[in-house]
């Protein structure tokens, strides 16, 4: 009897503490996240009953955003905080976010996760240790981005049991377009001009390991025009690779695309959508991106 | 009237003597008064806090220590469980976990690490300044802010545990941005941060300038033999901060973890059952319980002892008076000898002990009351002592 009312009380305070106090500060739900495709996902699952809650600006890398005071409070509140997890950004591990309602959407196949470049050094009484990089745009793999809506759609459901059904609905529809992009994306490789494809950045890990593509990627600033010493390393690569396509991560100016042709380069612009779209939703922007590769490696 | 008037001015010439019989009665009346208020206000506390804590994990070890460290932040600390203890919880899906951390201490005051669910569980609220948001940043109680005088936009220093231990803990400035309402709880008593941060206190975690030497050559990494970690996290230096080690590791105190339903802290608790475990599910309510019921054994004993002590002392007292009345008897009887009635004397002597037992009532009173007003601060010492 002592330990129903304990439980019961200890329920109430939960109940409390996870819808009641987010729920007095607005009507709606709201999922906040640290990148669009999540924000994207959140959007369809919660079908127009929920409030997404991306702060990042347009043109703002999120990995590399810091957000303010403000940000963070606002992000407090939500009632599902969704991250993408693998290292993707590193500010919430320097802000205080209620466990019980955070989440890190990749938690589920760490052992998928593709390592990069590692780092050893040693200082303080720990001796040597290690920062291990970790490939971050697990979404490019569409297969990881259904594992990561089902964690996102069950979290929400969660937090949200009002809307559960609605959720579950919407979610099966998501993974249909997620499932489509993924069995388009597996064809890719059997394309008669499919060979090696070099990346104006290191951003498709998992696109290349899930869609048995090579891509190489080279550190260039989607914003810039390469300068000549990068054409420079581009050339390298193409005679090293034997690479006859090139992606841009960012629409790249006519002289780029122009220089790019002179090479002998096939280009396509396929953004990872990190951020925002400027037009075009995420499946919409995916589906161009895998349509424009397909001509590409069909052309050639 | 005039029995009065003559008795206070009796009294005022007096004074040294009357003064000394008024303050051991106020003493004789204030003792029993002030044990029953603190013992009261100690089960109150106890319980309540107690009952609103369904379960409680930590080492293997004294259950009342645990209880008292995750309860009131006591100095009785055992040996640390890590997160991965409180992952377990999590990953159970059976209630919720808030991990505690609360091996420092900041001017007096304890440093609890621990996670938003907190303030939620524990119903606190704030009386100035916003939530925490990020690393080194802290919520005052209301009596540490209080007495410190410090408020948001101030800072505190986390406390090193070894004055001598020169490659231990180092000291962290903590940014204060906001402080709690008072809640008469062990609350009030603490400085709470987020877990992290008690990490970064604890050398986990940590920031520095850069640290390849600038002598490698490339390719080659060689950490610099000057660096510097930060003592303060700031706009500038935040992003440098990083933790090492598998987060699972992490130490904390004890967890709070509050259980879906009756029917999950039941699972939970049979979890934690082996003897061999090294970890242990406690509940507070038992393990409180049983303290209270000594506490009130050892009570009933201190009210006997009370009751004859001060018996004794009001005995002796009454002794004093009657002794100084002896003293007094040359002159009753010149009194006596100019016309004062012996009801007129008896009246005197009467109104000079109502006086006396008048004002040292008061003062036990106001005693009694000082007490009372900071009885819930007094408890929370006592129970963090």
């Amino acid at each position: 009897m002592q330990m129903n009312t304990l439980c019961r009380r200890s329920v109430l305070g939960m109940l409390l503490s996870v819808t009641a106090m987010p729920l007095a500060a607005q009507d709606r739900p709201v999922v906040a996240t640290d990148n669009y495709p999540l924000a994207y996902f959140a959007d369809r699952l919660g079908g127009g009953a929920v409030d997404t809650v991306f702060l990042v600006p347009a043109g703002t890398d999120p990995s590399f955003w810091r957000p303010g005071i403000a940000d963070i409070s606002e992000i407090q509140s939500a009632d599902v905080i969704a991250l993408n997890g693998a290292g993707f950004s590193t500010w919430p591990t320097k802000a205080s976010l209620p466990r019980s309602r955070t989440i890190d959407t990749s938690a589920g196949f760490g052992d998928r996760l593709i390592r990069t470049d590692t780092v050893t050094h040693s200082h303080g009484e720990g001796g040597e240790h290690s920062h291990a990089a970790t490939a971050s745009y697990t979404w490019l793999d569409f297969a990881l981005a259904q594992e990561q809506v089902k964690v996102l759609a069950d979290a929400m459901a969660r937090q949200m049991p009002d809307n559960a059904a609605s959720i579950a609905r919407e979610r099966d529809v998501l993974l249909a377009d997620l499932d489509a992009l993924d069995t388009r994306a597996m064809v890719l490789s059997d394309q008669p001009g499919a060979g090696p494809v070099i990346a104006s950045h290191p951003r498709y890990h998992y696109f290349a390991a899930a869609y048995d593509l090579e891509i190489t990627a080279l550190e260039w600033d989607a914003t810039e025009d390469p300068t000549d010493a990068q054409w420079a390393t581009l050339e390298t690569m193409i005679a090293d690779t034997g690479a006859r396509h090139f992606i841009w991560e960012a629409e790249p100016s006519a002289a780029a695309q122009r220089r790019m042709s002179a090479l002998g380069l096939t280009d396509v612009v396929f953004s990872p959508l990190a951020n925002t779209p400027s037009e075009g939703s995420f499946i919409d922007r995916m589906r161009g991106a895998l349509d424009a590769l397909e001509s590409a490696f069909q052309e050639n | 009237m005039n029995a009065f008037f003559l008795a206070f001015a009796y009294l005022r010439y007096h004074w040294a003597r009357s003064l000394v019989l008024v303050l051991v009665t106020a003493l004789i009346l204030s003792v029993p008064l002030i044990s029953q208020v603190l013992l009261n206000g100690s089960q109150t506390a106890l319980t309540e806090r107690a009952a609103q804590t369904p379960l409680v994990l930590g080492r293997r070890g004294s259950q009342l220590d645990l209880a008292m460290n995750a309860l009131y932040f006591s100095d009785d600390r055992a040996e640390p469980v890590t997160m991965a203890d409180a992952d377990v919880i999590w990953d159970s899906g059976l209630g919720l976990p808030i991990p505690l951390n609360t091996a420092f201490e900041t001017n007096g005051a304890r440093i609890i690490g621990t996670s938003l669910e907190y303030f939620d569980f524990r119903g606190l609220e704030l009386a100035e300044g916003r939530q925490m948001a990020l690393l080194g940043e802290a919520l005052l109680g209301a009596k540490v802010a209080d007495r410190l005088g410090l408020g948001p936009g101030d800072t505190v220093v986390s406390a090193p545990q070894n004055l001598f231990d020169l490659d231990g803990v180092y000291p962290l400035e903590l940014n204060i941005v906001g402080i709690l309402a008072p809640t008469g709880t062990a609350d009030d008593e603490g400085v709470f941060v987020d877990v992290k941060t008690s990490w970064v206190i604890a050398g986990i975690g940590h920031g520095h300038d850069g640290v390849l030497d600038e002598a490698a050559t490339p390719g080659e990494i060689v950490a610099s033999a000057s660096i510097v970690e930060f003592n303060r996290i700031t706009q500038d230096n935040i992003d440098s901060f990083h933790f090492h080690g598998d987060p699972g590791d992490y130490p904390v105190s004890a967890i709070l973890v509050a259980p879906n339903d009756a029917r999950a802290a039941t699972i939970l608790r049979g979890r934690y059952l082996d003897a061999e475990n090294p970890v242990q599910l406690i509940v507070p309510k038992e393990v409180i319980g049983e303290l209270v019921g000594r506490i009130f054994r050892i009570k009933a004993l201190l009210d006997a002892v009370t009751l004859i002590i001060g018996g004794a002392a009001l005995a002796a007292v009454a002794l004093a008076v009657f002794l100084t009345y002896r003293l007094r008897d040359g002159e009753i009887r010149t009194a006596f000898k100019i016309g004062a009635r012996r009801g007129m004397i008896l009246r005197l002597l009467a109104a000079e002990t109502f006086i006396i037992l008048c004002t040292a009532g008061a003062i036990a009173f106001g005693i009694t009351f000082a007490v009372q007003s900071n009885g819930s601060t007094i408890v929370a010492w006592l129970l963090a002592t």
